[in-house]
């Protein structure tokens, strides 16, 4: 089997998409071609064999945010560039079930943060932000995410990644 | 040597069997030396051949550089160096994604603004080393 990882398109198939979590299935199946195409609010990137390269193995969303300058509490402002602080969302990451054990998710991230790289040295990012289902966020730390804390408890743990660590890592 | 072919008709007539076509080019002896220095370590004897192996190299690589992928070359270290070649640039797509807003709890951008200005950003782990190599 050989994976490659190429933008979504309309013709690639979704439907049968199952990575055992109902909203990652349904935004693959429902919204990522909408949002990608039509509302420009995220680029999914989905895995496929080359075998059989309709079939959607596994899927990634990015997109772009910034916080104004202004959001931060005011005794961190100090400490930050005059400017808001531009960063890549990683909004969605799944597998799916059948797939799983295959290292697709490693191949998922690497090519996830490899684009983040080159939006950074395109137009500029300071770093990539998650957010994580509790039970992941271990597997996000392996990739260097660390927790930014204040998110709910219940919900899921927002995480951080700095685009020099990632440019780091390139030059190792 | 000049690489002598006349450029003849290039659209393929309606009916009946496609004529080849016939290229000329002038070069600088530099690139006719290194031309043939290339013919000679790949023993490829005529410039039709050698004309048609680069066509389907350069074909691969902007239909690569077209997808977004970047080239690259690995030494036996597992040094890496990618290949930038402008005119390759000139089919990439451009890497431009939608702006969102994301909505954040004032602790959470306590801790963003903590890391963001951390003048020192995190060694990468082992993990990302290898998601950047692979």
């Amino acid at each position: 089997m050989a994976i490659v990882i190429r933008r979504l398109e309309g013709h690639h198939e979704v439907e049968n998409f199952d990575c055992a979590d109902d909203a990652l299935n349904n935004y693959l199946q429902r919204h990522a071609w909408t949002n990608q195409e039509k509302i420009s609010i995220g680029v999914s990137y989905v895995a496929v064999d080359e075998g059989a390269p309709r079939t959607v193995l596994g899927y990634f969303t990015l997109a772009m945010a910034s916080v104004p300058r202004d959001a931060f509490p005011k005794k961190y402002v100090r400490g930050l560039p005059p400017y808001d602080v531009p960063l890549i969302l990683l909004a969605r990451l799944a597998v799916d079930r059948r797939f799983a054990g295959r290292g697709l998710g490693h191949a998922l991230i690497s090519e996830a943060l490899r684009l983040s790289l080159r939006v950074a040295d395109e137009v500029g990012c300071r770093c990539i932000i998650t957010d994580a289902y509790r039970d992941r966020v271990s597997w996000y730390s392996r990739y260097g995410f660390v927790p930014i804390e204040g998110a709910a408890e219940s919900g899921p743990q927002r995480m951080f990644l700095d685009v020099r660590t990632v440019r780091a890592a390139l030059r190792r | 040597m000049a690489l002598k072919t006349r450029k003849k008709r290039i659209e393929a007539p309606a009916i009946g069997p496609r004529r080849k076509a016939k290229f000329q080019a002038d070069l600088a002896p530099a690139e006719d030396r290194s031309m043939r220095l290339l013919k000679e370590e790949l023993q490829l004897t005529s410039n039709t051949d050698f004309l048609s192996d680069a066509l389907a190299l350069f074909r691969w690589a902007v239909s690569e550089r077209k997808l977004g992928h970047r080239i690259v070359s690995e030494s036996a270290s597992g040094e890496r160096r990618v290949l930038l070649f402008p005119r390759l640039e000139r089919v990439a797509p451009d890497l431009v994604l939608p702006r969102i807003e994301i909505k954040w709890t004032g602790r959470e951008l306590e801790s963003l603004a903590e890391l963001v200005s951390a003048g020192e950003a995190n060694k990468p782990t082992d993990a990302l080393i290898r998601a950047m190599r692979d």
